[in-house]
């Protein structure tokens, strides 16, 4: 049976199926393509997960945070400044060295998202990241680029054809098909191009269970920059993860970040020796545990 | 040589071992805690292994028993090898297991030539279903196994000389035994084939019971103590192959630096050791 000569609500079940069957098609093929083999990655920087997770801005919000738990930045509720006596050369990543630099002047947490130098000092992390494929590269783009192409140019003609075929025999009751198309093309640029690749997605997800503990014991992690858990809960699963008093400011500085970590909301009881004097990107190993 | 120093996964561990791999060289999973994981379990298991060198350490095959480890069992551990593809992978020389009765424990079996004859069909098995045969390591008791015929070391040696498998020898399993049962654990080390060590465990432990029947009970809930490093020099000094050398820690977790620094220790403790082995070796060469 020829689907241009479907009457109209026949032609748009057919249209809809069609739809379903390239976007699909789409994604199946996307992350066939896009599927590796786990790549080694350095899993000790939490900016480096925290871009994985939500880009660039993410793990500026995660450095912003790890410099606040720190000491070296200080906030007062509504604008934050660097402390008395910390200089970029207080600390060792770039991104922290930019961020020390920009607080030179109080200003609003949310001024970093529209800083050109911060976006600079995150490039490494973006260039890690596509060189170990987990975001697109240039090559991955093209393949997105033809994929959607090809699905483009099949839910264009058909509903193209269709369009034609109705008005020539008289019939202008089209609209239903050209909303149809726009939604369905839509989706199909949509489901093309996330922002990563499919083996961006699978690290990412393996990360966040690797790390799965540290969301339980989030109430219990120590501030302070005593560990590295507190950076990697948060650049793991987000600053709204992070629990307890001694991070509560976080839901001031982000409104929008609830905590998803269940448990109590007692900190830590153990001091923290650490302070603000370690060099950068947490302290390591930090100062010391409970002992359980 | 190029012996290896690591630590046992451990989700508390996670931030801390990830955070370290540059002082950390191997990390051993309990291959248990995935047999019947979800796949997304398994997956990021890949991922660490990816990350870094991985060992699989089994806890629940049973291989030291006159009872047939059951292939289903060991066609588990054989797909996770396969998944993963582990620098290695062990087993106890325990029961865990008899008459259909789980005992949820790694109990030692009397040492006799039945309990020999029994792990080596099952090592032979092991080898045959997952391609390599384990390590096989030796266990803590809190009792002489009843019904033994000969001591620990000649028991050991005989399924290690009789299987052809390596040994991970447990060194804080022997400085408990040798403590509970009273006899000399560099003797141990000098009564087992050397060439055959390949691997390493390191914990602690503590004291349980009333005077006249305390024992010390591997718990591996506290720091290494001094005498297994004593012991890791000697074993250093005797076996010729690179080592594997894991810290195994199950709870009451210290910080990680903590850790690092038994790690540390226990790298010292064999540099000791190795530094035996070679100026052995070449007074050997120059006689």
């Amino acid at each position: 049976m020829n689907p241009f000569d479907m009457r109209g609500p026949e032609f748009l079940v057919f249209y809809i199926l069609l739809s379903v069957i390239i976007i699909t098609a789409l994604v199946l093929t996307r992350r066939v393509a896009e599927a590796a083999n786990a790549p080694r990655l350095d899993l000790s920087d939490p900016y480096l997960i925290a871009c994985l997770r939500r880009g660039e801005s993410e793990a500026l919000v995660v450095a912003l945070v790890s410099l606040i738990d720190r000491g070296l930045l200080i906030f007062d509720g509504t604008r934050i400044e660097r402390a008395q006596g910390v200089t970029p050369d207080s600390v060792r990543r770039p991104i922290e060295k930019a961020l020390i630099e920009k607080f030179a002047t109080p200003n609003e947490a949310s001024s970093i998202f529209d800083d050109i130098t911060l976006k600079m000092a995150c490039d490494q992390y973006q260039e890690t990241l596509k060189s170990a494929r987990l975001l697109p590269d240039e090559s991955v783009t093209q393949a997105r680029m033809l994929r959607f192409v090809i699905a483009f140019f099949i839910l264009g003609a058909v509903g193209g054809v269709k369009i034609f075929v109705a008005l020539e025999r008289g019939r202008t009751n089209v609209a239903f098909l050209i909303i149809l198309m726009i939604v369905a093309i839509a989706l199909a640029a949509r489901v093309s191009s996330p922002r990563l690749t499919a083996s961006g997605s699978a690290m990412l997800a393996d990360v966040q269970t690797l790390y799965s503990n540290l969301r339980e014991r989030a109430a219990f992690i120590r501030p302070g920059g005593a560990t590295i858990e507190a950076m990697m809960l948060a650049a793991t699963f987000g600053v709204g993860a992070l629990a307890g008093e001694a991070f509560a400011y976080t839901k001031v500085l982000f409104p929008r970040a609830k905590s998803s970590a269940a448990g109590s909301s007692c900190g830590s009881s153990c001091g923290s020796s650490c302070g603000s004097s370690c060099g950068g990107g947490g302290c390591g190993g930090g100062c010391g545990g409970c002992g359980g | 040589m190029k012996d290896r120093i690591g630590l046992g996964w451990r989700p508390e561990l996670a931030a801390g071992i990830l955070s370290n791999l540059d002082k950390i060289d191997v990390v051993e999973v309990i291959a248990d805690d995935f047999f019947a994981a979800r796949r997304h379990k398994r997956r990021a298991l890949r991922t660490l292994a990816a990350q870094t060198k991985v060992t699989l350490h089994g806890v629940s095959l049973g291989m030291a028993s006159a009872v047939a480890v059951e292939p289903k069992r060991l066609e588990r551990m054989a797909r996770l090898c396969e998944e993963i593809a582990p620098l290695s992978w062990s087993e106890h020389l325990a029961f865990v297991r008899g008459g259909g009765v789980e005992i949820g424990h790694l109990a030692a079996p009397p040492r006799t030539a039945a309990t020999i004859d029994g792990a080596l069909i099952n090592l032979e098995r092991a080898r045959k279903i997952v391609g390599v045969a384990p390590q096989v390591e030796n266990v803590a008791t809190l009792i002489d196994p009843p019904g033994s015929d000969r001591d620990e070391a000649t028991w050991v040696a005989e399924i290690v000389r009789g299987s052809g498998a390596d040994l991970l020898l447990d060194l804080h399993n022997l400085h408990a035994n040798a403590l509970n049962f009273h006899f000399n654990p560099f003797d141990f080390i000098a009564r087992i084939p050397a060439e055959r060590v390949a691997a390493i465990h390191l914990a602690g432990g503590k004291w349980i019971g009333e005077n006249g029947a305390r024992r010390l009970l591997d718990d591996h809930l506290h720091d290494v103590p001094d005498a297994v490093y004593d012991l890791l020099t000697e074993v250093g000094a005797r076996a010729p192959r690179p080592l594997t050398v894991v810290l195994e820690r199950d709870g009451a977790f210290p910080s990680i630096d903590c850790l690092l620094q038994q790690l540390e220790r226990a790298r010292q403790a064999l540099a000791q050791g190795r530094a035996r082995l070679f100026a052995a070796g070449d007074e050997e060469a120059a006689a």
